[in-house]
């Protein structure tokens, strides 16, 4: 089997390309903030609220976590929009996106907050601070470091999720390389450039979390000794 | 399948990868005479072309068409289902034989794979809710208009239609679900779809805006594949000029194939 690899739609697609995957790390920037802060927001509901508000976080992250981010797309997409809301695909994209980033980081944090020795909160109830105080200054940011690792990995699951929000057609990089493909017919080619443009985004975020680790956990920076 | 009967196959996919670069091809007639298969690409998304029946089974023209040529070739026919994009992507990449899927005929396609004599034709059209105003293409700049990727109608939008913002979704279906939900207004869609998204919601008021062109629909051959698509062609003319792909065609559209189709068989 003989097959000879063509690339010359690159020399002229290549802002496509990079339109595209320029948008998949907007939507995939906006999606991990927020849907951090989501999830640590219902981490600390999970761990430290009345159980009722427990029970109902813990509904949301199973939901979320056993159906597929697909489904979730399209009916934050089409469901909303048969309501007579109208979110352009973009907007669309990022809600999904948040809500399915905030469960699964919801239970990543969850793991770091239960993590913290109870000593550690005892000992500053003793120095006379208050709740929000504990957990703002004793147990948010070493149950993050704790997490760290994981954090990263599911934010970059994240991002390649994303590409399914080429299906209500947000025009990110996997959409990109479909309208490449069908008007070149360079389905093999296409989807190589697509994958390697995936793998040095996937590479740039591991980059980024790592040097805001870096400059976020300065007992690790300077003693440079796990948790 | 048990844990090692999975095993094993995980086991055999990976040689079956590592040995692609070895496989030899024959013709691709000699290989489907050889097999007794004939591997057909469908999209099921399009009714009247080809759709799914109320059990759940494959039926339409489209369907019908791929049928009528396994039976008069004497081969077993295996569909394969695909999406508008993919069409050609099937034949190149060898995992279909044929494409029998509303395929038209665009200058573009003809470089990359080889059609055979059309078999039927597709109207493809502008369509809307009653309250947008839109006669011509220049009614189009500055509006939103929905398509399916890939298609012809995504060109006609992306090159000609300029100042139109396109909107592109997978498949046919998806395209239809954007309109019924109200994301789009206007949609490039085929003449026959219309009929099916306007009876299932009322509401939206769909009415036809203006036909953007009649495209003639062939059967689509890996390219190269001289003798298949002889084989193919000698099938197209013949069953035009019996009338069966007209019976065919009149079944599920309810109006005889126009002459530009029949004459094709003359």
């Amino acid at each position: 089997m003989s097959y000879e690899f063509g690339f010359s739609f690159l020399s002229e697609r290549w802002p496509a390309f990079l339109a595209g995957a320029w948008l998949t790390i907007q939507l995939t920037s906006v999606a991990i903030v927020f849907g951090f802060a989501l999830g640590t927001i219902c981490a600390l509901t999970r761990v430290y609220a009345h159980p009722l508000l427990r029970r109902f976080v813990g509904g949301y992250v199973e939901v979320i976590r056993n159906t597929p981010l697909l489904m979730q797309i399209f009916i934050v997409y089409f469901g909303i929009a048969s309501l007579g809301l109208k979110l352009s695909a973009d907007v669309a994209a990022v809600i999904a996106l948040v809500i399915n980033m905030g469960a699964y980081a919801t239970e990543i944090m969850r793991a770091g907050i239960e993590a913290i020795p109870k000593t550690q909160i005892e000992a500053a109830d003793v120095l006379g601070l208050n709740r929000l105080q504990v957990i703002a200054r004793i147990v948010l940011l070493p149950a993050i470091e704790r997490v760290y690792p994981a954090l990263t990995g599911q934010c970059v699951l994240l991002m390649l999720a994303s590409s399914l929000t080429s299906q209500i057609s947000t025009e990110e990089l996997t959409a990109v390389a479909e309208e490449v493909q069908s008007e070149t017919y360079r389905s093999f080619e296409v989807y190589v450039v697509a994958a390697m443009i995936y793998l040095a985004l996937s590479l740039l975020y591991r980059i980024g979390f790592w040097a805001v680790g870096t400059v976020l956990f300065v007992r690790r920076r300077h003693l440079d000794t796990p948790l | 399948m048990n844990t090692q009967g999975i095993i094993r196959a995980g086991v055999l996919a990976v040689f079956a990868c590592l040995a692609i670069g070895h496989t030899a091809r024959g013709d691709a007639l000699d290989d489907i005479r050889q097999t007794k298969r004939i591997r057909i690409a469908t999209d099921l998304g399009l009714p009247p072309y080809s759709m799914t029946d109320d059990k759940m089974q494959p039926t339409g023209s489209d369907i019908e068409t791929a049928r009528l040529l396994a039976r008069d070739l004497g081969l077993e026919l295996v569909l394969v289902p695909t999406i508008g994009a993919s069409r050609i992507p099937m034949l190149q990449t060898g995992k279909a034989d044929l494409v029998i899927a509303t395929l038209s005929i665009t200058p573009d396609r003809a470089k990359v794979i080889d059609f055979s004599v059309p078999y039927a034709t597709l109207r493809t059209v502008i369509a809307g809710v009653r309250s947008i105003q839109v006669k011509s293409i220049a009614d189009l700049a500055g509006k939103t208009v929905g398509t399916t990727r890939g298609t012809a109608n995504d060109f006609y939008l992306s090159q000609t239609a300029k100042g139109a913002k396109v909107v592109r979704y997978e498949d046919d279906a998806t395209t239809a679900q954007a309109f019924a939900s109200g994301q789009v207004d206007l949609i490039a869609t085929a003449e026959l779809l219309l009929p099916p998204i306007a009876e299932k919601n009322p509401s939206r008021q769909l009415e036809l805006k203006y036909v953007i062109q009649a495209y003639k629909l062939a059967i689509g051959v890996k390219k190269g594949e001289t003798r298949l698509l002889q084989e193919v062609d000698r099938w197209v003319r013949t069953n035009l000029k019996n009338g069966k792909l007209n019976e065919i065609y009149k079944r599920f559209h309810g109006n005889d194939l126009p002459e530009m189709i029949l004459e094709e068989g003359r």
